[in-house]
């Protein structure tokens, strides 16, 4: 029987704010990151060897003598030592493990040495000899538009006549805005373990939020079958997307290293080749053009995003469909045409990054309405507002019907609590009076669409073992990061089985005890891993359910499972001796659980379907105070309001609205990627490359959970995911600072690009004094 | 090889170095003693942040032979499972931490944190030179400036240290 | 990094021999500078020389004019000293606003100073309060001792001993600070000193490192004032144009930037 939306259920462990399962450990040093793995004896040590002068370049030869020369180096692995195919793309196949014949950007791996220490690796790997051709890269979005470079065919949807929508209208307002890339900087870089095994397995610890994909990934490279590969990931020490794709490279080159040496090998990156050599956030151009009726309302958008990609394909192609995916952030748009461009470019290929391309679309969005604010002189929160979805407007430019739309009273309620008219007039009032510093306030929604938009990897499966004494063994394809993932799963068991949380031993991601797993990504880890992790408990508990129904004579409904007991009609058994007694009967008592999205369906070619199963909203309110003399930017307050449906973990979930929030904060404000006309990334240190730290976060800074009646999709207890929605609530901090340089001259759109440094600003404060030119 | 010894949590141990091993990679490599992390290796995130004679410092930033002879106190040695410190303590009932990569450096460079506000040293934030800083938020933030989160738990690292450091005061 | 040795000498005397007799030598304070440097294997110092704990590059002392500190002292110490807190309490404040906490229990005036990196601090607090930098050898005036980005007049194996700031009758700093790496992208130093001169060093902008704004110690000469100085631009084409901030965005933040210390000076 499904759960209702409203249920009269008593939740022990769902539903509750349980601290982090590693929680005792992160605080005493004893949580075990690959790193700390103790090292098996003649562990070796791999530093990856690249072409420091080009981002293009033809290989013609290279020399490796002074390489192999180097007193404790063991072996230099090339092109040519890969027994299977020198690939670790997740599906395009253009993703080199080695360079073969050609250096495509600054930071390309073109052999690896493998070394007893860790020094005399690194030592070794500047030493070759490159003889090369170098061509001329393309860098920019902007290099790569001009030469027609794309990595793969752009995509366009839409409905209506809009050119002629364009045409027609009275008011209509076109406008660009750069938005930039970001730097993942997991604390924990990229760094995987790979010790083999007899009959040529292989074992790879991998610091990785897809498992599966580096089990495929090795076989795929050593030549050998999926079986004999086993990748196990315990922790990571974040991961943002960065370690989706991006983590394959490392694992395989460890595991080609072992098979070739024979010993266990380690590569862990070093924080600046990390940044070099690794994808980030992808950084776009988006233009649109805009028609609009005297209240602010939107008749027709034409949307263009120009997106770099880097080099290679790799995820390029579903981050750019949900950028197109959420384009329209909360809005109708009537009419609309929405076209994306994967660019190819000599810089490193660009992957996931929380949120996974929907926050370009949102920024978008969200200067788009702000635009229509300035030009008719409305506040942006009422333009907002008039272009939300609603009754009679509620169907996206992709086709998907908005069904759960909660947006007018979440909207409605930060409005109130977040007493935003009453500080737009001492804002403005503010800014009257003060020549040099003034004041912006805006309150953004956010929108976000929860699957995977590759529908096949909405799947999960979980494997649940019950012990004898009661205990219970968990496992499921998730992996942790610190989004406390284990902790959610390990609490929808406990609640199955009304057993403490502490009776739930979570256990390390491994390819051998669930396969075929979708990466931790899409925010969809709880709903898929719960999910499938409630379905193996159910499947256990039927049978229990059973064998206590014929044992003690009960009918089956008067049989329940809660603390620690099981529930026999008026009386009750403890779970362990229950557990006991069915395992002398036969009974068993592990399950492999399977979960698959329902509902969903997406045909790319006609674009049409409904790509997602519902949608997470949230809103946020800034107000930020901006120093007109030298951009410098301050955030004197920010209110958040967000929808985790029943909360699986209410503490868990906030921790994640905040952090999410100062992570694209820094994205939008801070966090800059400066890559020379060389195409070498200038900003590879966090020296250069400006991260939020603790004096970053809003002085002021209200985060609260909407009361939900819960989800109206049948999801895990009603909960919503929360992984990556929060991150495009900070487009409110980005439109705050827009509205404070707005009030420098009535009616001028600032142009306002990302990431507003202060020199940004600067730039945008001259520009809007000189009419917005 | 140099024979660097060091008092770690209390114990006196002495080890061969060469004199390029960090103390970061003497306290991981050589002792055992993983639980300070390596985030950047340049100084630049506070994952690695010990006590050094009391003071808070950056084991990748200096080598474990300029401190032959110097008292160090890593994670490992503040407290354990059944007896946290209590900034251990409060960092678990605040939830100070997410991926928990950055957490030994938060807890360190708080406790030495702390410590140099006990002794009355005004940071850059503080707006009096003289006197007792007061610990406000802002305080705080501005004195863990070395010590980067990702997952930027920050409100919950700052309601932590916030907490332990009251506790501390109201204890002494 | 590449293979060093090390050495820890007992004294000023056995420092300056190691290095006399060893061209690829070098000293060693607080790390915080050299080390990166080594990690990068941008320096290959055949030996270091740890200068640290050498007593005779300790301490603060102060009298009635001046103010005397070490050159091992750390940022931290300078910062939360007493003495320099009660006389020149704009020094103070420059130190506690050094790198990050971490990095002030280790780093050292004199290495910064020996550095001369063109976006460190003290240089600004040197040259306006016209101090005067003691070596093992000798006498340095301020308006000496800074040539260039990282070029000092310190000859090879010269010793930085201490510094000798002359107490001002007021001083004040301000920093804009690159937020990544929080070393100055234009930092200003004002003083009035003793006799009733004005000067006004501005670090992290110049090409040539530290240097004195001389129109605005006019400026401020005529007319002790925010007012005097925000008007005064400093040439573009004499500042540091890079991936942080271009010349002519640095040069207005020269002017904001003498602003607020004028401003800081007053409070």
């Amino acid at each position: 029987m499904p759960d209702s939306i409203v249920d009269d259920k008593v939740y022990a462990t769902a539903r509750q704010p349980i601290r982090h399962d590693s929680a005792i450990k992160h605080v005493t040093g004893g949580a075990v990151y690959i790193d700390d793995m103790r090292e098996p004896v003649g562990t070796l040590h791999l530093a990856p060897g690249w072409c420091r002068t080009y981002a293009k370049a033809r290989l013609d030869a290279l020399d490796l003598t002074e390489v192999r020369a180097v007193p404790g180096v063991v072996a230099v692995l090339t092109k040519d030592d890969v027994p299977g195919i020198n690939d670790v793309s997740s599906s395009f196949g253009d993703d080199p493990m080695l360079a073969d014949g050609e250096v495509l950007f600054w930071g390309q791996v073109v052999f690896c040495v493998v070394a007893t220490t860790r020094e005399a690796a690194r030592k070794a790997a500047r030493l070759a000899r490159f003889e090369v051709v170098p061509g001329t890269p393309l860098v920019t979005v902007a290099d790569a538009l001009a030469a027609d470079s794309h990595i793969m065919p752009e995509y366009r949807f839409g409905r209506g006549d809009v050119a002629k929508s364009l045409k027609d209208t009275q008011r209509r307002l076109s406008g660009q805005i750069a938005v930039g890339g970001q730097e993942h900087f997991y604390l924990e870089g990229q760094v995987a373990m790979a010790v083999p095994g007899e009959d040529g397995d292989m074992t790879v610890y991998s610091s990785t939020q897809h498992p599966t994909e580096v089990q495929h990934t090795v076989a795929k490279v050593l030549g050998v079958t999926e079986a004999s590969v086993t990748v196990e990931t315990r922790r990571m020490g974040g991961g943002f997307g960065g370690k989706e794709s991006q983590a394959n490279q490392w694992a395989a080159l460890a595991a080609l290293a072992a098979r070739v040496t024979g010993r266990p090998c380690k590569m862990r990156l070093d924080r600046d080749d990390d940044m070099i050599m690794t994808g980030k956030r992808h950084d776009q151009v988006a233009s649109f053009d805009v028609a609009y009726d005297g209240e602010g309302r939107i008749l027709a958008v034409d949307l263009d995003f120009a997106s770099r990609c880097g080099y290679s394909a790799d995820l390029s192609l579903g981050v750019n469909d949900r950028t197109m995916f959420h384009a329209d952030n909360a809005y109708f748009y009537p009419n609309v045409s929405i076209r994306s461009q994967r660019l190819k470019t000599n810089t490193c290929s660009n992957t996931a990054f929380r949120g996974f391309g929907g926050p370009h679309g949102v920024i978008a969005a969200e200067r788009i309405i702000d635009s229509i604010a300035i030009s008719i002189g409305l506040d942006p929160l009422e333009v907002r507002k008039r272009n939300f979805y609603g009754p009679g407007r509620d169907v996206t430019p992709y086709g998907q019907k908005v069904e759960d739309n909660i947006l007018a009273e979440l909207v409605g309620e930060l409005e109130a609590s977040s007493n935003y008219w009453k500080r737009r007039t001492a804002v403005r009032s503010f800014n009257a009076k003060s020549r040099i510093l003034k004041k912006g306030l805006a309150l953004t929604p956010v929108k976000f669409g929860i699957s995977f938009t590759l529908i096949h990897l909405n799947q999960a499966g979980a494997l649940v073992h019950v012990y004898t004494d009661g205990s219970v063994h968990l496992n499921h394809g998730g992996t942790e990061m610190g989004q406390g993932l284990f902790l959610k799963v390990a609490q929808v068991v406990a609640e199955e089985f009304g057993l403490p949380i502490d009776q739930v031993k979570i256990t390390a991601t491994n390819t051998a005890k669930v396969p075929n797993t979708a990466p931790t990504a899409a925010s969809s880890g709880s709903d898929l891993n719960g999910m499938a992790a409630q379905a193996a408990c159910r499947e256990i508990k039927a049978r229990l359910v059973d064998f206590v129904s014929m044992e003690y004579g009960t009918p089956a409904d008067k049989i329940d499972f809660r603390d620690s007991q099981v529930i026999i009609g008026n009386g009750a058994v403890p779970f362990r001796e229950i557990v006991k007694k069915a395992f002398i009967a036969r009974i068993q008592l592990s399950a492999a659980g399977y979960y698959r999205t329902p509902k969903i369906h997406w045909n790319r070619d006609k674009a049409e379907g409904r790509p997602f199963l519902y949608f997470a909203y949230g809103a946020a309110c800034a107000e930020v105070t901006v120093d007109t003399m030298t951009g410098e930017m301050k955030v004197d307050r920010v209110d958040i309001l967000h929808d985790c449906g029943k909360s699986l973990n209410p503490a868990i979930d906030i921790g994640q609205i905040e952090g999410g929030f100062v992570q694209g904060m820094g994205w939008l404000t801070t966090e800059e990627l400066v890559f020379d006309g060389q195409g070498r990334l200038r900003t590879h240190a966090p020296s250069t490359y400006k991260i939020p730290t603790a004096s970053d976060v809003p002085e002021e800074f209200v985060t609260k959970l909407f009361d939900s009646p819960g989800n109206r999709e049948e999801t895990i207890f009603r909960s919503k995911a929360v992984g990556e929605p929060p991150l495009m609530l900070p487009a409110c901090v980005f439109s705050a600072v827009l509205d404070a340089v707005a009030s420098l001259k009535p009616g001028v759109i600032p142009p306002l690009d990302a990431p507003a440094t202060p020199e940004a600003i600067m730039k945008a404060v001259h520009a809007t004094r000189r009419g917005g030119v | 090889m140099h024979d660097v010894t060091l008092t770690i949590n209390g114990e006196r141990r002495t080890v061969a170095l060469d004199a390029r091993t960090t103390l970061l990679d003497a306290l991981r490599d050589h002792l055992g003693l993983t639980g300070t992390k390596k985030g950047c290796d340049h100084g630049q995130c506070g994952a690695c942040t010990i006590l050094v004679d009391g003071r808070r410092i950056n084991a990748c930033l200096t080598l474990a032979v300029m401190h032959d002879g110097d008292t160090v106190t890593t994670v490992e040695g503040l407290g354990t499972p059944d007896d946290l410190h209590p900034m251990q303590a409060a960092f678990v009932a605040h939830d100070g931490f997410q991926c928990g990569y950055c957490t030994p450096g938060q807890i360190m460079s708080a406790v030495g944190m702390v410590g140099e506000v006990a002794k009355g040293w005004p940071s850059h934030a503080s707006a009096s030179l003289n006197g007792k800083p007061e610990l406000t938020e802002a305080e705080i933030a501005e004195r863990m400036s070395g010590n980067l989160c990702r997952c930027s738990a920050y409100p919950n690292i700052v309601a932590a240290i916030s907490a332990a450091a009251k506790d501390t005061e109201a204890s002494s | 990094m590449y293979e060093t040795s090390y050495k820890r000498p007992a004294s000023l005397a056995e420092a300056a021999a190691i290095i006399a007799a060893d061209d690829e030598a070098k000293f060693l304070a607080g790390g915080q500078t050299l080390l990166p440097t080594m990690k990068q294997r941008l320096a290959a110092p055949s030996q270091l020389v740890d200068i640290a704990r050498l007593a005779e590059l300790k301490g603060i002392s102060v009298s009635s004019e001046a103010v005397t500190i070490g050159a091992a002292m750390t940022h931290y110490s300078i910062a939360s000293s007493p003495e320099v807190q009660g006389a020149i309490p704009t020094l103070a404040k420059l130190a506690s606003g050094i790198g990050d906490p971490q990095v002030r229990h280790r780093g050292t005036l004199g290495g910064s100073l020996a550095n001369n990196d063109p976006s460190a601090d003290y240089p600004a607090a040197v040259l306006a309060l016209g101090a005067t930098l003691v070596t093992d050898r000798r006498e340095i005036a301020a308006d000496d001792y800074f040539q260039g980005m990282f070029t000092t007049a310190l000859e090879e194996g010269e010793i930085l001993v201490r510094v000798v700031f002359p107490i001002p009758r007021k001083a004040g700093y301000s920093k804009f600070l690159n937020p990544a790496s929080r070393y100055a992208m234009a930092g200003v130093f004002v003083a009035t000193l003793a006799d009733g001169a004005v000067r006004v060093a501005v670090t992290g902008a110049g090409q040539g490192g530290v240097f004195r704004a001389t129109a605005m110690e006019e400026a401020l000469g005529d007319n002790w004032s925010a007012d005097a100085v925000a008007g005064i631009k400093v040439d573009p084409s004499d500042m540091l144009s890079d991936i942080h901030g271009d010349a002519a965005y640095r040069a207005n933040l020269v002017s904001v930037m003498a602003k607020r210390a004028v401003v800081a000076a007053a409070g």
